[in-house]
């Protein structure tokens, strides 16, 4: 399926809100009324272009999952628009016509042991994708899909035959990516889809999910708070802190040239497994609770370039030599000063 | 939180190697119990075989013969042998016929209940909202009337709205239908507490993405995953709706008089209890006490057994 | 530097009903005062079962089947419940994963350490509430003295786990068993807790056995580190030797395998297979069947630690090499 454009994916003013009022009934026999907006997500905007990876990075509450819920159609969203393939994901929850261009979309999700149906076999698990969109005519055919399938992913055809449960967390995932691969996606969501597997498995996974992109084109929406698996992993990375893109542009230049505060503390953070004993900034604050975030920029209180502007006012996106970040250090000019307390990689 | 190692290949069907076998061979009671049962069910099911005579056929009983005590010889020659009630039939094939009675409303009624309350389980608690509301508050509502007041209700409403003849004719479903509208409520709220936790997880969101309708989620997804407890509140059930049949029998608007209740006999009994003819009474109620113990000893084995590997997961 | 925790060939099995499970197989270590132990593996490993032993916590049927565990001079493996009872909290701290198991949702932080306190040392009510205040503000919590009145839910993640390090950290103890003890937070949470930890051991003159998956914590904190596989120790020496120059094979194809971001490789290094289940471990060396540079010998014969570089690994490949 060829999409108009060379995008897979374009994503614009995404916005989510949940509202935690409390039930009608509650309201009426408690009088207590909560009335407390969540802004899960607020005003996204990014595009995918095909055969590509684009990584969100975020830590928790910075609304990636529901970014990832929403493209899939599981979530609609407040307002915005999501193109996928020329169509709109977010009256995806209405008519049956959408249900046949889910197989062009898929997920990966990020626990293998909730992942798959414990009472269902692993053939019949994979197969769901071509038999709910009717894909393929005759059993024959479905069963030799299967075991092409098992194979693709470093499994056994005897494998279909088993049970979930009689499987390690790896091969759980691979079980997963096959049932994602099963009706011939264009695109992919992969929901921190290593991080609950041990290193070693997480290389076989990650090297067998780039093996297939390439082989067959696929685009992933690579979704993680470890860096550097995305490193590994994505062309262009994203950025997002309480709901909103604080930067994105091309993984390299993102990774070695951070512009926004808070990009350069996640890789302040990573660990130094190369015991080069780098010099670290103090690091403070807290995850914020998109329950009260705070006012202005939402990093303001973690931030050492913060001034009074960063407090009251909420930064817009600038364009600088590709990458898009929303900072008024950067935007003023200071924070190429903090540039020079990062001690620059080897 | 990382990667661990997968269990040992069993195969699915081989259930004799399964820890619960093992357990239940190690349990005397339990092993009694379910034999106790068996048996029962077995008298009742074959109870044109090996009872003495038919109970269900008027003729068989003799007036002449009435209240003879056990193991008295009748007039035709035929031995009593846990005696004869006040009509003259044979306290021990109407024992026999009654336990039919007792589990064909038993079982019926707790498989009515266990379906209800399932399909309203699973709909409350997959699609939430108003539906989710309504059936709860009535389930609530129906919590706080006892059980005997509700089967009392419903079968009181049958008798006026159908007419006695065919009240008489359809009392068995009445009584099922009556007892099944006592407990729906448990398998409801307990499937409807497992749904809500089962919809959350992955394989269930791995089957939206894909495009796979609400019912076939339902239905293929989450009721597999759920109806695991069910078994064990069936059999505690199973006991409490066997003692609900009888009291209502004992009570007079449970089955009509031309049918052998266990119930029934312990309330036919009860004016002769103390002119000394005590064994109208006394064996069918010992009767129905062995059952429902041994069922309800059988389902409290099973709930210990199932529960480490349910929630040891 | 003294030794403070002395492991000797522990060995702890959990019997089945199929077969009797060796979760930890002859294991020795040792702990010197106020050093940071890392003890690193992947699940299944049987690390955390170490630490679990040590600590007493062992749940039956599992149990210790041979070795010595020894504590500041006295025997911990055969120590009875009660003794272990009094040693846990006073001598010996833990700290968990998951803060949120970790502390009684229905009391106060500051009744659950002032409780602690009390219980284990020979102070007053008062007295315990201002060392509760002084170690909340020691561990990062920010106007401790008013914290000591909420209660756990009312705290973030990473606010709870540097309460729970501080009810760990108490009652002063010589040693302290940190199981996993920033996996479940943020990354940059786990940063500063990793600090937090770090400056406390410093300060108190704390050991501690640190207990984790991840290399990137025991780059931060440990100063030596053991490798565990399969319930065995196959590498152990000072963090930055294993880390940078590993001489056994699996720490070395494990260190490859983990992303770095400096070091954009097209393919990670993948080790074939996984880890053994306790029932289906190989004969010899444990590791033999996924071994890149496996010998005949590695079939049969179970390698020993034996020092190698400044370190001490179990492999025939060094032995081979030497002499």
């Amino acid at each position: 399926m060829l999409g108009r454009t060379d995008e897979v994916l374009s994503v614009s003013g995404l916005t989510k809100r949940f509202s935690t009022a409390n039930s009608v009934l509650t309201r009426m026999l408690s009088g207590k009324n909560r009335r407390h907006v969540v802004h899960a997500v607020e005003d996204v905007t990014f595009s995918i272009g095909r055969g590509s990876t684009l990584a969100l990075v975020g830590e928790s509450g910075c609304g990636k999952s529901t970014i990832a819920r929403c493209i899939t159609g599981i979530l609609a969203p407040t307002s915005g628009t999501i193109d996928f393939m020329g169509v709109d994901m977010g009256q995806a929850h209405s008519g049956r016509a959408l249900r046949a261009h889910r197989r062009h979309l898929q997920m990966i999700f990020q626990d293998p042991y909730a992942s798959l149906n414990p009472r269902w076999r692993v053939g019949r698990i994979i197969a769901e994708p071509i038999v709910t969109h009717r894909l393929l005519e005759s059993r024959a055919k479905v069963e030799a899909r299967i075991e092409d399938l098992l194979l693709l992913v470093g499994l056994s055809a005897q494998d279909a035959m088993r049970y979930p449960h009689q499987f390690s967390g790896g091969q759980r995932q691979r079980i997963s990516i096959a049932r994602a691969l099963a009706s011939e996606p264009d695109f992919i969501v992969c929901d921190e889809p290593t991080s609950a597997l041990d290193v070693s498995v997480q290389a076989q996974i990650l090297n067998l999910m780039r093996r297939l992109q390439e082989r067959l084109g696929l685009t992933y929406l690579l979704i993680s708070h470890n860096l550097a698996v995305v490193a590994h992993m994505a062309e262009r990375i994203g950025v997002m802190y309480l709901g909103r893109i604080v930067e994105i542009g091309e993984a390299g230049t993102v990774l070695a040239s951070p512009l926004h505060p808070y990009t350069r503390m996640l890789l302040d953070t990573l660990p130094d497994l190369e015991m080069r004993r780098r010099h670290r900034p103090p690091l403070k604050g807290d995850v914020p609770s998109p329950l009260a975030p705070p006012t202005g920029c939402a990093y303001h209180p973690r931030c050492p370039l913060a001034n009074v502007r960063c407090t009251h006012e909420r930064p817009q996106p600038i364009n600088t030599g590709g990458v898009v970040v929303a900072c008024h250090a950067v935007a003023e000019g200071r924070a190429s000063q903090a540039a020079m307390l990062r001690t620059p990689p080897s | 939180m990382a990667d661990v190692d997968a269990k040992p290949e069993r195969a699915a069907s081989a259930w004799r190697d399964t820890e619960l076998f093992h357990d239940f061979r190690r349990s005397p009671l339990a092993v009694v119990s379910l034999l106790i049962v068996v048996t029962l069910v077995a008298a009742a099911l074959g109870a044109d075989v090996v009872a003495p005579f038919n109970s269900n056929d008027p003729a068989s009983a003799n007036v002449i013969d009435a209240r003879l005590p056990p193991g008295s010889i009748g007039t035709m020659g035929q031995r009593y042998l846990l005696g004869t009630d006040p009509q003259g039939r044979d306290m021990l094939s109407a024992i026999i016929y009654g336990l039919r009675i007792s589990l064909l409303v038993g079982f019926g009624s707790v498989a009515l209940a266990a379906f209800v309350g399932m399909v309203l389980g699973l709909l409350s608690g997959y699609c939430g909202g108003l539906l989710d509301a309504l059936v709860m508050r009535i389930a609530d509502v129906q919590l706080s009337f006892p059980t005997i007041l509700i089967a009392l209700m419903i079968d009181g409403i049958t008798r006026t709205v159908m007419g006695r003849e065919m009240h008489d004719a359809m009392a068995l479903s009445v009584l099922i239908l009556a007892i099944a509208a006592t407990y729906w409520v448990q398998y409801a709220r307990i499937i409807r507490g497992l749904v809500l936790v089962e919809r959350t997880k992955e394989y269930v969101l791995a089957a939206k993405v894909t495009g796979v309708s609400p019912f076939r989620i339902i239905a293929s997804h989450i009721r597999p995953n759920v109806t695991g407890p069910m078994l064990v509140i069936a059999t505690i059930n199973l006991a409490l709706a066997i003692i609900t049949e009888a009291t209502l029998s004992f009570l007079g608007v449970g089955v009509p008089p031309t049918m052998p209740s266990l119930g029934m006999l312990v309330r036919i009994g009860n004016e002769y209890l103390f002119s000394g003819d005590w064994w109208i009474s006394i064996f069918p109620g010992a009767t129905l006490v062995l059952l429902s113990l041994s069922v309800n000893l059988f389902g409290d084995w099973l709930r210990d057994a199932l529960n480490p590997k349910l929630s040891g997961t | 530097m003294k030794s403070l925790l002395s492991v000797r060939r522990l060995r702890v099995e959990i019997p089945t009903r199929s077969a009797t499970l060796v979760v930890v197989d002859d294991v020795s270590f040792e702990v010197a005062e106020g050093e940071i132990l890392g003890v690193v593996g992947e699940s299944g490993a049987g690390k955390s079962m170490t630490g679990i032993a040590i600590i007493g916590l062992l749940d039956p049927p599992a149990r210790i089947a041979a070795g010595e565990i020894i504590f500041a001079g006295r025997r911990l493996d055969n120590l009875d419940a009660e003794a272990m009872r009094t040693l846990r909290g006073r001598q010996i701290g833990a700290v968990f994963q998951d803060p949120l198991t970790s502390l009684n949702p229905l009391l106060t932080i500051g009744h659950q350490l002032v409780q602690t306190m009390t219980t284990h040392l020979d102070i007053s009510q008062r007295e315990a509430r201002q060392g509760a205040a002084a170690l909340l503000a020691e561990v990062g919590v920010p106007a401790a003295a008013e914290r000591l009145a909420a209660y756990p839910h009312e705290l973030s993640g990473g606010m709870r786990q540097r309460v729970v390090v501080a009810l760990a950290f108490c009652c002063n103890p010589k040693f302290v068993i940190a199981d996993e003890p920033t996996t479940a937070l943020d990354v940059s949470i786990q940063a500063q807790v990793m600090e937090m930890l770090r400056r406390i051991s410093r300060e108190h003159g704390t050991a501690i056995m640190l207990i984790t998956h991840d290399m990137g914590v025991i780059a931060e904190l440990a100063d030596r580190v053991a490798v565990m596989y399969a319930g065995r120790i196959i590498e152990i020496g000072p963090t930055r030797a294993v880390l940078k120059s590993p001489s056994h094979p699996y720490t070395r194809a494990l260190m490859a395998s983990i992303p770095i971001i400096d070091r954009r490789a097209a393919s990670l290094l993948q080790i074939e297979g996984s880890m053994p289940r306790p029932d289906a471990i190989p004969s010899g060396c444990a590791f033999h069947p996924r071994c890149p540079s496996r010998l005949a010998r590695c079939n049969h014969d179970r390698p020993e630690l034996a020092p190698v570089d400044g370190s001490l690994a179990a492999c025939w490949l060094n032995a081979a090499t030497r002499t």
